[in-house]
């Protein structure tokens, strides 16, 4: 097993953000299944706590980790998930007015939010802006992560605009 | 090492033959194939004993939840060859995203290196029933763990994020689209086989159409439909014997992307457009053709915004320009002085033929035997498939120069 978030890793735990936490009706929202190396992952949003993968050999962080690190190409990068701050700013954005997944359509119109977090040039993540399909984004609009639980002990992250940094 | 290919003009496209598409074909997928192959053999005046490599590629693109049964929703090259009556000595499945343009490759390189004197390409494509895309999946491991749950799933989100991106980036609308589609919707209009065969679309009813995942619509997607269609190549040398005009193949690139361990749906518009221009720098060495020779561009469209990004990463326009390229005529095959894009209406203007559209209209345009569309002037063509950063093209000639 990979550990979790190791011990005085960069960054600080995030707070819960503005999720919902009220499962959709009908249908249930789908959940991740975890696997060896997915588990640290999903085990920290449970904790509302966001997380990438740090790898030994280049230090880089990558979401999600594979068997080779994607930046060094190592082999061995014994990744280790690592909290991160879960801010980030908008790269690109879509509103879904019709979804593959019955477990979203209660929750249509919904926006997603292409996210680059500040810990790494590129490191995107992708996720629901929680604040509501006409929230005004652009490029560049600061958002930071927020959690839906979508089960018991499940918890997705998602992303809440975040306040008074338009221009940081 | 890059460069011209030593295949380059080596090989040629010498017959084909291509179903009717429709949403539903009566018939099944195998049993259609082995008639369209046949009809291929045929048309480029072989008998299937004559065969001897057989290539495809048989991706089922579906996120739906369906069974992949072969023959059924898909046709594998070794099940043609054990129902084609043919003499297959080279039996091989592209595996990749641009399925017809690797499938090119395939056979260029058996034919070149004597693995195969006389090859088959065809591309099978089926439309189940029911929702296309649609999943009742409520617990996703694998890479989806990290898309699904989020309600990131499909392709429709995954072309919307890039195609918004550009639209951000560039000023860009969705208005600048409607030319896009006018034009595929148009041709294919013309096209008997066509699903759309007849219906063109103006850009009032382009426009008229509400977002499924913003910024795209049901128009911006090609439609899922059943269909066939079958090429032959052969060598230079045996093309000249057989019945029809021989189309040479020139050159070939695929992308080979660096996208620091993206997800499968998460396509960066740079991750598209620095692979793109990588692919076609390349297609060009592989050709030794530059793109203001070429005076029969056929783009890829399976999702609209991939006309923008095929314009500007093989060079036929600035990047960032291209929402401007397409306006005003431009791209209006009927135009004198319009660079015929979509001529063969594409993806968008046929049904979700993937790289067929593309390249029959190289083929035909090339061959002369393209009946009333027939061009004036196609000397120099390419066909596209895919993303700009997961697909290849190729380049066709009618001299082998």
């Amino acid at each position: 097993m990979i550990p979790a978030g190791t011990a005085g890793a960069a960054g600080v735990p995030v707070p819960a953000g503005a999720g919902t936490g009220t499962p959709a009706a009908g249908s249930p929202r789908p959940v991740p299944v975890p696997d060896e190396q997915s588990a640290p992952f999903w085990a920290a949003t449970a904790r509302h706590m966001l997380t990438a993968a740090r790898c030994a050999r280049c230090r880089s962080l990558t979401i999600p980790p594979d068997q080779v690190c994607p930046h060094c190409d190592a082999t061995d990068p014994e990744f280790v998930f690592e909290p991160v701050s879960g801010r980030g700013r908008i790269r690109s954005w879509t509103v879904v007015r019709q979804s593959f997944l019955p477990g979203f359509n209660a929750e249509l119109p919904y926006l997603l939010v292409d996210v680059e977090l500040d810990e790494q040039q590129e490191l995107r993540m992708i996720g629901r802006l929680l604040d509501g399909p006409d929230s005004p984004v652009r490029l560049g609009t600061p958002v930071r992560v927020a959690f839906e639980d979508v089960a018991d002990g499940v918890s997705i992250p998602a992303f809440v605009l975040a306040d008074g940094q338009e221009d940081a | 090492m890059s460069g011209r290919l030593t295949s380059s003009n080596k090989v040629a496209v010498v017959g084909y033959a291509h179903s009717v598409v429709q949403r539903h074909n009566p018939r099944p997928l195998g049993a259609l194939t082995v008639d369209i192959v046949r009809a291929a053999i045929a048309d480029a005046g072989l008998v299937p004993a004559q065969v001897d490599g057989i290539v495809a590629a048989t991706l089922f693109p579906s996120a739906g939840s369906h069974t992949i049964e072969d023959g059924v929703h898909t046709v594998t090259t070794t099940w043609l060859a054990e129902r084609l009556g043919a003499s297959p000595r080279y039996v091989a499945g592209f595996q990749g995203v641009g399925q017809v343009s690797g499938s090119v490759a395939l056979a260029v390189n058996a034919i070149v290196s004597g693995a195969a004197d006389h090859v088959v390409l065809y591309r099978s494509l089926h439309n189940p029933r029911g929702s296309y895309h649609a999943s009742a999946t409520d617990a996703f491991g694998g890479p989806a763990q990290w898309t699904a749950p989020t309600g990131y799933f499909g392709p429709l989100a995954m072309i919307a994020l890039p195609y918004n991106e550009y639209l951000q980036r560039y000023g860009a609308t969705r208005e600048a689209m409607a030319a896009v589609l006018v034009e595929a919707r148009k041709n294919g209009a013309r096209i008997p086989w066509s699903y759309w065969y007849g219906k063109p679309l103006t850009a009032e009813q382009y426009l008229a159409a509400p977002t499924l995942t913003d910024p795209i619509c049901r128009y911006d997607c090609d439609i899922p439909v059943d269909g066939v269609a079958a090429f032959v190549l052969t060598s230079a040398d045996r093309a000249v014997d057989g019945p029809n005009r021989p189309v040479y193949v020139s050159g070939y690139a695929h992308a080979v992307p660096k996208t620091n361990n993206r997800l499968p749906l998460h396509w960066p518009l740079d991750d598209i457009m620095t692979a793109g221009l990588d692919t076609a720098r390349r297609l060009w060495e592989s050709s030794g053709v530059k793109p203001g020779e070429v005076d029969l561009p056929q783009l890829y469209d399976g999702f609209s915004p991939f006309v923008w990004f095929w314009l500007e990463s093989l060079g036929l326009c600035p990047v960032g320009e291209a929402h401007r390229f397409v306006q005003d005529g431009r791209i209006d095959s009927d135009r004198p002085d319009g660079l015929p894009v979509l001529s063969g209406g594409g993806a968008l203007g046929n049904g979700r033929m993937h790289g067929i559209p593309q390249m029959l209209e190289c083929y035909l345009q090339l061959a002369g035997r393209a009946g009333d569309r027939q061009r004036a002037t196609a000397t120099l063509a390419v066909a596209c498939q895919s993303s700009p950063h997961y697909g290849g093209a190729v380049v066709y000639s009618v001299d082998p120069f």
